[in-house]
């Protein structure tokens, strides 16, 4: 392939949509750095490497471990290093970004529901949809990690 | 309506979540984003990319709600039935309907790889600047809409188009 941002800009009505969006996702899940491992991990699973770099960055300076951070693409088997609340958004992270695989599993769907209110959990599947939608546009886009002029 | 009047079909199930109303400033934004997605792109290939991308993601919901609404617009039927197989079936498309068919494919599927070049550039080739901006946005938002309407458990089979305008 070849490198280098393709030419199409996100239009601007588009970009602050979704950045409104996201930050009501966020705020009705009202856990920031949950927030950022669920960034983290859909842009791994989406192999967005822009997105990477930011929710990484995002995540060490609000005080996430870098060990924590090392780990969370094998969380299901980084033994305790994750709580099960983490655990199980981490798990309909999963289900959620890989859906043309299949649904979302019952048993994955309620263990979230276990772990999480109805709102909560409202707003923890759009922080994931929402975070599915930025690895869309910046992998198509193939946005360079660190650009930060590319919705300009 | 009902799918299953006087037929011996499945019980219909329930929804997970009413997500809207839990998070009703989300459903909002969700709308003001998909308004904005969908700004001058064509009105046609928007809902073959939304059935098409609901196919892959497997939303039911979706795939109620959008095959309705291209039936309302003018849609053909021979041509949505053929959507999950317009590899092989190009002659009921025009080029840039295949083009835009493509790309949604490549920008659903990302965990399997990224958007191949050959796929954006013939994207680009049949579509001038802003309005793939628009189409590649609009790829997006159907798989938002099809990540809650699948993990919420929709329930496909009540819609009417126009009910949501």
């Amino acid at each position: 392939m070849s490198t280098g941002a393709r030419e199409f800009q996100v239009p601007e009505q588009v970009y602050l949509s979704l950045a409104g969006l996201g930050a009501a996702a966020k705020r009705g899940l009202g856990d920031p750095a949950l927030a950022e491992l669920v960034m983290v991990r859909a842009s791994q699973l989406n192999h967005c490497a822009f997105c990477l770099d930011m929710h990484l960055t995002a995540a060490r300076k609000g005080g996430e471990s870098q060990e924590r951070l090392d780990l969370v693409a094998a969380w299901e088997e980084a033994g305790d290093a994750f709580t099960g609340r983490e655990r199980a958004a981490l798990a309909l992270t999963e289900a959620v970004t890989v859906l043309t695989d299949g649904f979302v599993p019952d048993e994955v769907y309620g263990r979230a529901a276990e772990h999480f209110t109805e709102a909560q959990l409202a707003h923890l599947i759009a922080a994931i949809a929402v975070i599915n939608s930025w690895n869309r546009l910046m992998v198509t886009r193939r946005t360079a990690p660190g650009e930060t002029e590319w919705h300009s | 309506m009902t799918t299953n009047e006087n037929k011996n079909y499945a019980p219909e199930h329930t929804p997970r979540l009413q997500w809207a109303k839990a998070a009703p400033e989300v459903y909002k934004a969700m709308i003001k984003l998909n308004a904005a997605a969908e700004q001058g792109l064509d009105p046609t290939i928007a809902e073959l990319v939304k059935i098409r991308a609901s196919q892959l993601n497997h939303c039911a919901l979706c795939l109620d709600m959008h095959t309705k609404d291209a039936l309302a617009a003018g849609e053909t039927v021979e041509r949505i039935i053929q959507l999950n197989a317009w590899e092989e079936s190009q002659h009921f498309y025009t080029e840039k309907e295949l083009a835009a068919l493509e790309l949604t494919e490549a920008i659903t599927v990302l965990t399997e790889g990224f958007v191949p070049d050959e796929v954006y550039e013939k994207a680009a080739e049949h579509f001038e600047e802003a309005e793939l901006a628009h189409l590649i946005a609009a790829i997006t938002v159907i798989n938002a809409w099809n990540r809650f309407g699948v993990t919420t458990r929709g329930v496909p089979g009540h819609y009417t188009p126009g009910m949501y305008k």
